[in-house]
């Protein structure tokens, strides 16, 4: 009996803690959906209706919008998966793949919107590519009149995105490689007379593909409702579309929630057509006479395309690398100016400034991101835990808590911001925490999800043969076997959380302010020395959390198989 | 009649005098009585008048002085029970916080106030303040009327005149009873009370007073264009070299308001509601304006910086000849911050440029109310006026008057140095009134939908 109620009580527990994810999202949606058909019974409109959707279109420049977001979803991450696999079909059975983690970790670990600022200081007219070549070559005394970055077509978005998506898939790709026997398929194609490229596509990266579809969904999901790099890279006549979402949404007019929340929802059917033609694409290179063509056309031996894609592959790491030390210079430099390529006068003043009067929001930042990736953590333990001893095999729940991330987060926010105006939820720390979490959740699952379930059952059972308890079987001996996967996923919550930025601008609303979101203040008001200082700040931080990650693996890692 | 005899006489007089009683007298001295009686009859009216106007004066001297006496201690009490509401209260100020100069001067007035009246004050940078707008409005809609998000807004034009429509804001005329507000001239600056011609009725505090203005490196520009049609030709001849802030960002909607008056033959239209069959004919000067310049403009008129900010570093970075800001200090600002060269100057147009107050406002739903109007309270003193009056801090002109101020004050205001970018007093005589609010709303849709969206 006791026993009977005790498992009751561990349900109860599972279906609280399936809360933490259910929850939010499920609020969020339909704090998005009811506006968007014209629900809001305190703003009286009671009658549930399209016409929302008919004065959508009427907005000026709307359809371009769309446009831009699409093209800026589809390309980016094509080009991104492109340059990923281009690069890791070069080195992979050379010395460097070794090596390629330790490159492309601190890429990944920046913030997004760390890699707009270094290609704004690289790549504008008065930026330092333009600097280098001025006045020799191009005779320049003053920066000239390029409409480069940002660009009508939204191309500097699409490269940004590129930019910071290709680490991504590297790694997601190199985790994949080590699901399959990725060397002996390599040196099957190679006895096949196939060169290393066309037997990486046609051989690996099928095989590969299938593992790393996910993360291409999410890719997509996120480049085309991106926010944060948009607001520096997207051309402004008109923005794409979740700009556009954004500024209606805080447009003071009475009805400018429900054209936001339609539009938002307008958005989500964007990434839905998307993945749907993403889906198409992939039956249309799925089909037999397009292997064929492959086999026909792609050369057996080293072809120059390959050299020339892995040349352009390498050189966007070394761009978004030198865009970022570029931006350090401009956070010790002052008086700098065209066509000069070091700054004047150094000088650590600003600095000094932006530390004493930033010191408060990189507290909150740090705080935020430790409790958001330290919940995160514990909430996954205790639920694969509990999904263990309750033998509860329904994986279709977990694969909720990846929602989050398939939503355009603005469309998503809207809804939540929404619902805790209409529920009238004062705490905007424990809003943005309770958000923080779902997005920092499902990176932290891919992670510590399989280190947890992969632990082998027969350490477990030993345990359980000489007496010892759940609990203390998994802080005996489960734990201390995945302290590295714990570690790493504690340490990448931190990082995602400090990188965030629509979460903390919709739910913080200035009250609660993060680095990330005062970074963007800086770079929008063209500060560039602070955007310097923020920008290095947002470099030195999450490699720090890297450094003490690979350290304190070293240290506490007591065994492991 | 023998002399002893008159002096026995006036011995039983006096005697009389001193033994009897008034009756004697009286009939002693009938004659003399008689006359009196006479005069005072004859004036009985006079006096009487006298008397009441002598009292009346009296009564009315001292009930004012008690009266008065007695409101002094009623304010003061009144204030006094604010201050002591405030205390420990914390506040969130909602102010655009894109220049650092700003911030710093924000961050050392909370400084002050949490010492001196112990309340705390927490900047919200926002970027615009629309959005401030939009939240006090969802709030209300969502039926929020306490504890709302924002306690105190920087705001002015449009946005209040948004807020003042919908009932937004705190009403009470909570402005007269600061006790700073005594060092304001309202009767000789009507522009305090209102804001962009809507009045105010105390529901916002003037805070500072811009005025928009255009800068130039003159190493490089000998004679900046000074009016429409000049700066037309100037952006014509000098293809990418000018922009403005994209609208609806402030500085640029001020921009283009700047050059709608300017094309403008009757100005005096612009200070009605914008009716648009009425008056949307009257924007084809400047449609037909920007038409000409806008392939002209810097990326050819296809993106635009995105506030007044950015015009600062373009210059800097000489992508661009001309900049402008509505503080006129900016430019001097700047040169001392080392983003421009010292040889940048400002200057206005020569039928003179947008001028206005910014004010303080408190949204209806704060639960602050007190802490905020203590803190605005403290930001209308001579001694954060002279502050941020300081070109080395923010440069704003002061909203207080220089003559009402004590002497010590008073020589502080006048021996405060301006910056060598900065246009004197004379210079800046040339003030154009702002529109009726509607006009801006008009003119923002306007250029999204025909410059804003690309066709």
């Amino acid at each position: 009996m006791n026993l009977k109620l005790y498992n009751q009580f561990l349900k109860v527990t599972l279906i609280l803690l399936s809360m933490i994810i259910i929850g939010p999202t499920f609020f969020g949606i339909l704090g998005l959906l009811f506006p968007a058909f014209g629900y809001f019974p305190s703003l009286g409109s009671n009658n549930v209706s399209l016409k929302y959707f008919y004065d959508l279109f009427l907005i000026p420049g709307i359809l371009k919008s769309l446009l831009l977001s699409f093209s800026t979803g589809f390309f980016a991450t094509f080009f991104a998966l492109l340059f990923s696999q281009i690069i890791l079909l070069c080195i992979f059975n050379t010395k460097v793949y070794y090596y390629l983690k330790i490159i492309i970790s601190p890429l990944l670990a920046l913030p997004h919107i760390t890699m707009a600022v270094g290609l704004l200081f690289l790549l504008s007219p008065s930026g330092l590519i333009f600097r280098l070549l001025s006045p020799w070559l191009t005779g320049f005394n003053r920066p000239p009149d390029f409409f480069i970055i940002p660009d009508e077509y939204g191309l500097s978005l699409i490269l940004g995105l590129v930019l910071k998506e290709t680490p991504f898939f590297l790694l997601a790709s190199m985790a994949a490689i080590e699901q399959f026997p990725a060397k002996n398929i390599f040196k099957i194609g190679k006895s096949l007379q196939h060169s290393i490229f066309s037997t990486w596509w046609l051989l690996i990266f099928p095989n590969l593909y299938k593992r790393i579809r996910l993360v291409i969904f999410i890719v997509i999901a996120f480049t085309a409702s991106v926010v944060d790099m948009a607001l520096l890279l997207a051309p402004s006549t008109p923005s794409t579309l979740s700009i556009r979402i954004l500024q209606i949404y805080q447009s003071p007019e009475l009805n400018s929630i429900f054209i936001a929340s339609s539009l938002a929802l307008v958005q989500v059917f964007v990434i839905l057509i998307l993945i749907l033609f993403w889906f198409l694409l992939e039956k249309i290179i799925n089909q037999k006479f397009f292997f064929l063509f492959l086999i026909k056309t792609l050369p057996r031996k080293k072809s120059f395309i390959e050299k020339c894609l892995f040349t352009i592959g390498v050189f966007l790491i070394l761009l978004s690398i030198v865009g970022i030390v570029n931006a350090l210079f401009w956070g010790l430099g002052d008086s700098w100016h065209f066509p000069n390529i070091f700054p004047d006068v150094y000088t650590l003043d600003h600095l000094a400034t932006f530390l004493y009067e930033n010191k408060s929001i990189m507290f909150i930042s740090l705080f935020i991101a430790l409790i958001v990736s330290l919940i995160s953590i514990v909430t996954i333990v205790v639920w694969v835990e509990l999904c263990d001893h309750l033998s509860f095999q329904n994986r279709c729940l977990e694969s909720l808590i990846f929602i989050p991330l398939f939503i355009p987060q603005i469309s998503f926010l809207i809804g939540v911001q929404t619902f805790l105006i209409k529920v009238g939820f004062q705490s905007y720390l424990i809003s943005l925490i309770a958000i923080e979490i779902l997005y920092v959740i499902p990176y932290c699952f891919i992670l510590l999800g399989p280190a947890l379930r992969g632990v082998n059952k027969d350490f477990i059972s030993i345990g359980a043969s000489l007496g010892k308890n759940r609990v203390e079987r998994l802080f005996f001996i489960k734990i201390p076997l995945i302290t590295s996967s714990l570690l790493t996923s504690f340490g990448i919550g931190i990082i995602i959380s400090l990188s965030l930025y629509t979460p903390v601008y919709f739910i913080g609303a200035g009250r609660v302010t993060t680095l990330t979101v005062e970074t963007l203040n800086l770079a929008i008001s063209s500060s560039r020395q602070d955007l310097g200082v923020a920008t290095a700040f947002q470099i030195i931080i999450p490699i720090l959390i890297l450094l003490i990650i690979v350290y304190t693996n070293k240290k506490f890692t007591k065994w492991s198989f | 009649m023998p002399l002893n005899e008159i002096t026995i006489v006036k011995m039983k007089i006096l005697s009389i005098i001193y033994s009897t009683d008034n009756i004697v007298l009286c009939i002693f001295f009938k004659d003399k009585f008689k006359m009196l009686n006479s005069v005072i009859k004859r004036n009985l009216f006079h006096i009487l008048l006298y008397f009441i106007i002598i009292s009346l004066v009296f009564v009315f001297c001292s009930s004012t002085y008690a009266l008065e006496k007695k409101s002094r201690v009623l304010k003061n009490e009144y204030w006094e029970k604010i201050i002591k509401k405030a205390s420990g209260q914390t506040i969130y100020f909602h102010a655009w916080g894109g220049a650092k100069n700003i911030n710093a001067y924000i961050k050392w007035a909370s400084n002050e106030v949490i010492k001196k009246y112990n309340i705390e004050v927490k900047h919200v940078k926002i970027l615009d303040t629309s959005n401030v707008v939009a939240r006090i409005l969802s709030e209300k809609t969502a039926g929020k009327n306490k504890n709302g998000a924002v306690d105190l807004v920087w705001i002015n034009g449009e946005n209040f005149s948004f807020m003042k429509k919908h009932n937004l804001l705190f009403k009470d005329n909570w402005i007269v009873k600061s006790p700073n507000t005594k060092n304001m001239d309202f009767e000789n600056n009507p522009g305090l009370l209102n804001d962009f011609g809507i009045v105010t009725n105390g529901m916002e505090m003037p805070w500072g007073i811009s005025q928009l203005n255009f800068y130039y490196d003159s190493q490089y520009l000998k004679s900046p264009p000074r009016s429409a049609l000049d700066l037309r030709n100037y952006i014509i001849n000098n293809k990418g070299r000018f922009t403005f802030p994209q609208p609806p960002d402030f500085v640029g909607t001020s921009f283009l308001k700047q050059i709608l008056i300017e094309l403008m033959k009757d100005k005096s239209v612009l200070q009605s509601t914008f009716v648009k069959k009425n008056h949307e004919h009257l924007l084809n000067p400047l449609w037909s304006w920007l038409d000409k310049v806008t392939p002209f403009l810097w990326r050819g008129g296809k993106n635009y910086p995105s506030n007044y900010l950015a015009l600062t570093q373009l210059l800097a970075d000489r992508e661009i000849d001309i900049g402008m800001a509505f503080n006129i200090a900016h430019a001097s600002n700047a040169i001392s911050e080392g983003k421009l060269t010292k040889t940048v100057r400002s200057y206005i147009h020569k039928n003179g440029t947008l001028a206005n107050v910014h004010f303080l406002s408190i949204p209806y739903n704060s639960s602050k109310k007190a802490a905020a109007q203590v803190f605005v309270n403290f930001l209308i003193s001579p001694k954060a006026q002279l502050k941020k009056q300081n070109k080395a801090i923010w440069g704003d002109p002061s909203v207080l008057s220089v003559n009402k101020l004590q002497l010590e004050w008073k020589n502080k205001f006048i021996n405060l140095p301006r910056g060598v970018a900065t246009l004197n007093n004379e210079e800046l005589q040339l003030k154009l009134e702002e529109p009726h609010p509607s006009w801006v709303k008009a003119i923002e849709s306007q250029w999204i939908k025909k410059y804003g969206s690309s066709k």
